[in-house]
This record gives structure tokens, sequence and C-alpha cells, in this order.
């Protein structure tokens, strides 16, 4: 029930702050009507970081305390992240056509290090699809999971110093959202939106969560209904093959 | 102490044993330098013949080549085992997993180290890259590359090795990790072979150095909660 | 202004996507409730 009034909260947060992204804040000046395309795509980069880190640090639970709970946030944080993820990417294209004038930019360190999170969430999921026990599972994806997170970092830096020398893209940095002298109404606008989808986050993780306890223990209850049915069907045999009489040696 | 030099002996051990394997060529090591050399004529073929163009990917096409090769590297030692069902005896000694760990991942370090210099050559002829006084700070680059691929490596082999669909889950998993590694490897060869105009071999190799003691420690860590299966 | 359609495509994906995820994941708790019901009537699902 409380979830259920979180999600229609969340559900007039994000739409009070897309109206207000998209029709009350005034354009860029540099970037025109494209700057309101930050307040997504910051905002999901965002989320999408964070649940990285929270699925990480579920592996590390459960990796300590065997509990699969911790593996279930785990999983939420996945799913919820490499949805947040792609929409990162796709709004920072969205973005770059028109004010790079291409959709993709090697030098810039947050598009090509969120591209490679993208491709690290997705090696996760698919790692959790293949292993069918859950404990095989919930320790692969721990290990993964904290690896993935611990490179992380270190990719952003290495794209930083790949840039090196070359000059960064002239207009419409990222970044300038969040410098100290960006436009108080656009940080009004995307700490709007990112409370907005923190929100959403929430929610999403809440109910995925329950999703996966619930889904595992139809899981468990399946399994262990095919290991009863199968020892009902050995010992049914059994009395049969003990009246046959054997064949006799010749 | 003692414990340190328990586990010291028993990857030392493990890494021999390997190495035996390895040099036995029943593992099939050689056919994995020359696959990865093959790799590098393919390449060739696919961005030449234009020989200044090779001559500036070179180092992009050195480590593309070492990475392949080093996941079929990483890949073979751990499968021996796992088809012989040795794994699980490994789990089952009372020795501590960060040596096991250490012994595989240094036997794979050192055969990733004979392959990428192995292909050093190979490279300076197919790509007409004269390699001089830089075979020094290559062989550097080389090393601290094969120690950080074969740190992530290990740990990624022993994850995927009795996974369905094993072949492609190792690289899918683990290429994006060494992404960073690629990057600055190829950044820290082109520097060397450059003459290091800008100053920057030595800040790349620190880069390498530090993914390598990362993921070296990160490793030694999470092994033993993947061989426990 | 030319930029509308990025503007448009970037909100309209990225929202949609919100509200497909949810209502999907609200669709398969419903389900899965049902399904834990079935099999232990008396159980209380949380």
């Amino acid at each position: 029930m409380k979830t259920r009034i979180l999600g229609l909260v969340a559900l007039a947060a994000v739409i009070g702050a897309a109206i207000n992204g998209l029709f009350l804040v005034p354009p860029d000046l540099n970037q025109g009507d494209a700057q309101r395309i930050m307040y997504v795509h910051v905002a999901s980069a965002w989320l999408a970081y964070a649940s990285f880190g929270v699925t990480a640090l579920a592996g590390i639970g459960y990796l300590v305390s065997r509990d699969l709970r911790f593996d279930a946030v785990a999983l939420a944080g996945a799913e919820v992240g490499v949805m947040f993820t792609a929409f990162a990417i796709w709004g920072g294209m969205m973005w770059g056509r028109p004010v790079w004038g291409v959709y993709w930019q090697w030098e810039d360190p947050r598009l090509t290090t969120t591209a490679l999170l993208l491709a690290l969430y997705v090696g996760y999921l698919l790692l959790r699809r293949l292993t069918d026990d859950p404990s095989r599972r919930a320790a692969r994806a721990a290990v993964v999971g904290l690896i993935a997170a611990v490179d992380i970092p270190i990719v952003h830096f290495s794209v930083i110093w790949w840039r090196g020398l070359h000059q960064g893209p002239t207009i419409g940095d990222p970044s300038k959202l969040l410098h100290p002298s960006a436009p108080l109404l656009f940080v009004m606008a995307l700490l709007a939106m990112l409370g907005a989808f923190t929100l959403v986050w929430t929610y999403l993780m809440i109910r995925r969560y329950q999703l996966a306890r619930m889904e595992w223990r139809l899981e468990d209850a399946a399994r262990r209904d095919r290991v009863s049915a199968a020892r009902r069907a050995a010992s049914a045999s059994a009395p049969l093959r003990a009246a046959q009489p054997e064949e006799p040696a010749r | 102490m003692n414990d340190l030099r328990r586990g010291l002996s028993v990857a030392l051990a493990i890494a021999r044993k390997d190495g035996i394997s390895e040099l036995r060529g029943r593992q099939a090591a050689g056919s994995t330098i020359f696959f990865a050399a093959l790799v590098l004529l393919l390449f060739g073929f696919a961005l030449g013949p234009d020989s200044r163009r090779l001559a500036e990917a070179a180092p992009g096409l050195l480590w593309l080549a070492i990475v392949f090769g080093g996941l079929l590297t990483v890949a073979r030692l751990h499968q021996l085992e796992a088809d012989d069902g040795a794994l699980e005896q490994l789990a089952l000694y009372p020795v501590d997993r960060r040596a096991i760990y250490a012994g595989k991942a240094l036997a794979g370090a050192a055969a990733m180290m004979v392959l990428g210099g192995l292909l050093l050559p190979v490279v300076a002829i197919l790509y007409a890259i004269p390699i001089g006084a830089a075979w020094l700070p290559l062989l550097v680059a080389v090393a601290l590359g094969a120690i950080g691929f074969a740190a992530v490596g290990t740990a990624y082999a022993g994850l995927t090795v009795r996974m369905r669909a094993r072949e492609v889950m190792l690289p899918l998993l683990l290429l994006p990790i060494v992404a960073p590694l690629l990057l600055a490897a190829v950044k820290a060869t082109t520097a060397a072979l450059g003459g290091d105009p800008l100053g920057e071999l030595g800040s790349w190799l620190q880069l390498l150095l530090a993914f390598d003691v990362i993921m070296l420690i990160v490793g030694a860590g999470t092994y033993g909660f993947l061989l426990e299966e | 202004m030319m930029d509308a359609g990025f503007v448009i495509a970037a909100y309209g994906v990225i929202l949609a996507g919100i509200a497909l995820y949810a209502a999907l994941l609200v669709r398969r708790l419903r389900i899965a409730r049902e399904a834990l019901l079935r099999n232990n009537p008396v159980d209380e699902v949380r």
C-alpha cells in the first residue's frame, strides 16, 4: 500500500519535472532547446551509477551473509540500472546530435564509460540467466558485480587521460550544468528531475525486489515438486521390477 | 608468517604444474600463439595494404591479438582441470583460496608474457615497425598488461568454466573489464615506439600497474567464492 | 526549433520506457501473487 502511494507520488513528480524541463525552463543561450535533454540524461546517468553501486554492495552482502535477499536486491539494481543506463546513453546521443553534430564522441568520458557500463550490466544479467542454481547464481553474480564496479572508476579516469591533449567539445560540455556558475533555473530543473527520478527508482527497486522474492519462491516450489515427482516415479517402478522373474541365464 | 610461506609454496606449485602442462604442448599453448600471429596477419588483410595506416594501427592490433590469445589462455588453464574433475578436488584442499588463485594467475601471466614477447617481432615485421631502443619499455608494457589480464581473466575463467555457453560468456564478461587495460597498454606502446614525445609513457604504465594491483586484490578476494560451488 | 525532434525523442523514449517497465513489473507481480496463492492458499503473500 505504501509502495503504491510512492508510485503515485513518483508519477506526479516525474510529470511535474518533465513539464518544468520541457516548457517552463528557458532554453540555453548556446545549446538552445537541446539543453532540456540534459535534465533527463544526467538524472538517468546518476541513477544508473547508483544502481550499479547498489548491485555491487548487495553482492558483497550476499558473499558475507549468504542471505539470498541481498541477491534479490542485487538483481533489482542490475535490471533497473540497465534500463537507466540505456536511457542515459539514449539521452546522450539525442543531445549530442544537435549540439556536437554527431551521435557519438569517443572523447566524452561520460558517454564511453556509460556505454561500457551497459556492456557490464548486460553481461551480469546474462550470467544470471545462464545459471540455474540460486546460490551459485548469487555467488557468481556477486563476484561479477564487484569486479565490474571496481572497474568503472578505472575506465572513467583512463578515458579522461585518453582525451589528453585533444580539445574537449567546444560548446556543450555536459558537465557545465554542474558548474557553480550554471544558471540557477537550470540547476533547479536538474535537481527536480533528479528528485523525481530517484522516487521512480525507489519504487521500481522495491517492486523488482518483491517480484524476485516471489518468483524465487515459485521456482523453489517447482523444483521441490519435480524432485518429489521423480522420487515417486522411481519408487513406483521398483516393486514392479522386483516382481518380474529373473531371466534364466543361458 | 607460516601461512604466508605455505600459501606461497602452494601458489608456486600450482603455477609450476600449469607451466609444465603448457610446455608439454598437450595444452595447445603453441596453437594459441600461432592463432594470435594469424590474427595479426588477418588484420593486415583487413586494414592494409597502406603501410602507413598499418603502422599507425600497429599498437592497437598487437594488443587485440594479445587479448584474443589471452582469452584462450586463461580459459585453457581452467579447462583441463574442469574436464578431469580436478577442480572439485582442488576446492576440497584445506589451503588458502588466494594461493590457488595466485598460482593460476601467475601461470596465466607468464603464458601471456611469452605470447606478447613473441608477437613483438611479428608486429615489427608485418607492420614495419622499428622497435630498436623501445624494446625495454615495450616489454614492461607487455608484462604489466599480461599481469592485469591474467588477474581478472583467471577469476572469470574460474567463474565460467562450468557454465553453459562458457565460450561466449568468458569474452562477454571479460572484454568490457579489460577495456581500460587495452587503452592504457596501447597508449603506452604507442608512446614507447614513438620515443615518448609527450612524456606520457610513465603515466600509462602507472595506470597499468594500478589496474594490476586492484584486480589482483579483488581477484584473490573473490576466487574462493567461485571454487566453492 | 530544429532540435525539438531530439528533445521529444529523448523525453518520449525515457518516460515511456519507465512507464512500460513499471507496468510490466506490476503485471508480473500480479501473476506471481496469484500463482503463490494457488499453491499455498493459507500463506500470506508479501
